[in-house]
């Protein structure tokens, strides 16, 4: 076996397990929209998403196209293990996740073009409560779930061109979509009079957004991205009704890359979204990042990132902070990458406090 | 890149043990859960039970010559009932030899065994005796009791007590030739009479049918149920016969069928009349359509509990002894009195008599069965189990009785506000 076949064989593997994408979930997001998904590579979001403006395989920066040496896709897998510490319990989550799939490449003399998915709001979550009621005159004891098991994806299409060696634009076209199976089942401890209460619907989502993004070189080494994305409503179907219409955020945002001698990339951005229209315990966000890329056939990368969730209880947005760390691998000549990552995430509001640890395992082939 | 594939490998099987999730947490609410909940609500649909009907008299479901019991009671002032059978003719030429199919006529008899069956009787019943009494071979299922009053009142052809055979060793009556068999699995006592050819005398012109009936007595509680031909369990004779082979008595065997059996009693039941009557003898079901609330329980899953509710118009007649099960069960087709049952979805209660209380039958499973089903008619027939054979009876107050009529109790989740945070 060739090692490109291996490649492609190792791809259409990592295809075959791809379903709508999802990222990683908070019990934060339960009361809003759900929880905004990570639109970066995992050799982007090892270095601590800094330097996803500037990634041709993330979609943060249409733009950022034009830096695709050549016809690319890219997937990434991450297993997250969530500890949920509220005032009276602590658990251990588990979750598994695809939070991306793109494709891209050079089209025409200096048209790029590139689409995929990635998460734009996560809705799976699960919550078990226990309580009693009383019926016909005697306590009735019972235990309660309610869960969504789905999200919102993000379906882009972008295209980007090169005015000049020092300047790309790119504009992308966005279609939200997905569907989250939902579920809410009353369990009574007397089973024998009372039968379990268990209700399902199928919500479906939908909705679109256009994005722009500029990259400049502002020297030989030192570079910048300006972005920013108007997403429209979301809307909230369950079977052919709509139950709810929400604002979605606008967004802007800007980052800055140095280079030295092409092994060395430093970078920092910070991300504004207006997500406090979206939702009556919503609030706006800011997200900041940095991170270093070291190397070229065995890099390192490290970043640290911080900033806020749009969705919690009060009276402010619920803060999170997180580090990361990365390498990966050429093979098959170059033409195929395999980058793993680990992240940890802190994140605080309203009492309850989450630690996420989380495994990346990226691939990108380059046939 | 000799190591390559296993490096694939690796990672192929790192990213399948991944693939399982567990994102059920306890929730930490109201702040960190949806903010809908699940509600339930109990509610009483007075007006739910719209028509109803009451069959099953003078001729019932179940009548005494078709019922898997035969019921023997003698509670003077309260209840006198008599198992009457009849068996089959005999052939009445048998085979006398072994060798060819030459047969010779039957001439007399040496004795015979009655066979019955007791398979339900009052634990307070004590000193348990049976009198044998031979009856008109003309007994039929028009025969009522005071037609028998003669036959009843002659001398039995045997008096037995049961208690005693039973206690005997290996309940054997080593003078008399009775026995017993009992089956403590099943709570029988399957009795053999022997009689003589002067108890039971053979009559040729008759064909050796023969006709029996039963009266009970004891020192308390004296009603007992034998088998009937319907349960398998119905009485019986085995004749010992003397055939004539060419000059010589050949002795042969014959059992026969039972052609007929079943008993009379007085009072007889009363008649229906405005009331839902359940069971009694000949036993009477009721018909209730119902109005079922497809706005509230659109979903079967949405119910939790379902209870109807029937004010009796009565106290429950009969005995302690028979309290009954009553069945609420779902219907195929509205026909009426000739309505066949949908058996598979029923739900059942018990009436003890003597105790004058609301009834609740919970029918959770027929209501989730009409959510499932849009289809199905909505109606529930009530009856009494085991059918024709108690004579207690139950008559509940009817949807006309705008104060007491059936009511329908719901406990049940309203739709879960999906699609909202």
């Amino acid at each position: 076996m060739t090692a490109r076949a291996r490649s492609l064989l190792l791809a259409c593997a990592l295809f075959g397990l791809a379903r709508p994408a999802l990222a990683q979930d908070s019990q934060f997001g339960i009361q809003g929209l759900g929880t905004p998904g990570r639109d970066e590579s995992v050799a982007s979001r090892s270095a601590g998403g800094a330097l996803t403006p500037f990634d041709g395989a993330s979609v943060l920066d249409d733009a950022s196209l034009v830096d695709l040496p050549a016809l690319s896709s890219t997937v990434a897998l991450g297993t997250s293990y969530r500890q949920v510490e509220a005032p009276n319990n602590t658990n251990w989550l588990r979750t598994v996740r695809y939070p991306l799939f793109s494709v891209g490449g050079k089209l025409g003399h200096r048209l790029y073009i590139g689409g995929g998915f990635s998460t734009y709001l996560d809705r799976t979550y699960s919550v078990a409560t226990r309580d009693s009621i009383m019926l016909r005159g005697v306590s009735e004891a019972f235990n309660d779930q309610v869960s969504s098991n789905g999200g919102v994806g993000d379906l882009r299409l972008t295209v980007a061109t090169r005015f000049g060696p020092h300047v790309a634009l790119g504009l992308g076209a966005h279609l939200l979509a997905g569907s989250t199976q939902e579920l809410a089942t009353r369990r009574f401890d007397d089973t024998l009079t009372y039968a379990v209460i268990r209700q399902t619907a199928q919500v479906r989502y939908d909705g679109f957004g256009i994005s722009g993004g500029a990259l400049v070189d502002l020297t030989s080494s030192l570079s910048i991205a300006l972005f920013g994305r108007h997403d429209g409503r979301l809307d909230q179907y369950v079977g052919d009704t709509l139950t709810l219409r929400s604002d979605l955020p606008n967004t802007i945002g800007g980052a800055v890359r140095w280079v030295h001698e092409r092994t060395t990339r430093v970078a920092a951005s910070v991300v504004w979204r207006s997500w406090s229209q979206a939702a009556a315990n919503a609030y706006n966000t800011l997200n900041w990042s940095v991170g270093v890329d070291l190397g070229d056939a065995k890099p390192l990368r490290f970043g640290v990132r911080g900033g806020q969730l749009p969705f919690g209880p009060g009276p402010g947005a619920p803060s999170e902070w997180g580090v990361s760390l990365g390498t990966g691998r050429k093979f098959a000549k170059g033409r195929g990458l395999l980058d793993f990552g680990i992240e940890r995430l802190s994140r605080d509001g309203g009492g309850l406090h989450e630690n996420v640890w989380t495994a990346l395992i990226g691939m990108t082939v380059r046939p | 890149m000799r190591r390559a594939p296993w490096r694939l490998a690796a990672v192929g099987i790192v990213i399948a043990a991944a693939c399982t999730q567990d994102v059920t947490a306890p929730g930490a609410c109201p702040t960190f859960c949806p903010s809908a909940v699940l509600t339930v609500i109990d509610t009483v649909l007075a007006g739910a039970i719209i028509h109803d009907s009451a069959f099953g008299r003078p001729i019932g479901f179940v009548n005494p010559y078709n019922a898997t019991s035969l019921l023997a009671a003698n509670l003077p002032g309260v209840r006198d009932s008599r198992p009457i059978f009849r068996t089959a003719r005999i052939t009445t030429r048998m085979s006398i030899s072994t060798t060819d199919t030459t047969t010779g006529a039957v001439t007399g008899v040496d004795s015979l065994y009655l066979r019955f069956t007791i398979t339900r009787r009052d634990t307070a019943t004590h000193n348990l005796r049976l009198s044998v009494f031979s009856l008109p071979i003309t007994i039929d299922s028009t025969t009522a009791l005071p037609d028998l009053a003669g036959s009843f009142a002659g001398t039995p052809v045997r008096t037995i007590n049961i208690d005693t055979l039973v206690a005997l060793p290996g309940r054997k009556n080593t003078v008399t030739g009775d026995s017993a068999v009992v089956d403590s699995i099943n709570n029988r006592v399957t009795v053999l009479l022997s009689l003589d050819s002067s108890q039971a005398p053979f009559s040729l012109a008759d064909s050796g049918q023969l006709a029996f009936g039963f009266r009970v007595d004891a020192d308390a509680q004296p009603t007992i149920a034998l088998g009937a031909f319907e349960a398998g369990l119905g009485p019986g004779i085995t004749w010992f016969l003397k055939v004539d082979s060419l000059g010589v008595v050949a002795h042969r065997s014959q059992t026969p069928t039972t052609a007929f059996d079943s008993f009379v009693f007085t009072p007889a039941a009363l008649p229906l009349d405005s009331t839902l009557a359940v069971g009694g003898v000949p036993s009477a079901r009721s018909l209730l359509r119902v109005l079922f609330p497809r706005s509230l329980i659109s979903d079967s899953s949405l119910l939790t509990r379902a209870t109807l509710e029937l004010i009796p118009a009565l106290n429950p007649t009969g005995i302690a002894a028979d309290s009954f099960g009553l069945v609420a069960s779902a219907i195929v087709a509205d026909f009426g009195a000739k309505t066949p049952l949908d058996l598979t979805h029923v739900d059942t209660t018990i009436i003890h008599v003597g105790v004058y209380d609301t009834v609740r039958v919970d029918i959770t499973r027929i209501l989730r069965y009409w959510a499932a089903d849009t289809l199905a008619p909505t109606a529930i027939e009530l009856f009494q189990v085991p059918e024709g054979a108690d004579f207690a009876e139950i008559r509940f107050r009817p949807s006309a009785d705008s104060t007491h009529r059936p009511r329908l109790r719901l406990t049940y989740s309203p739709h879960y506000p999906f699609g909202r945070p």
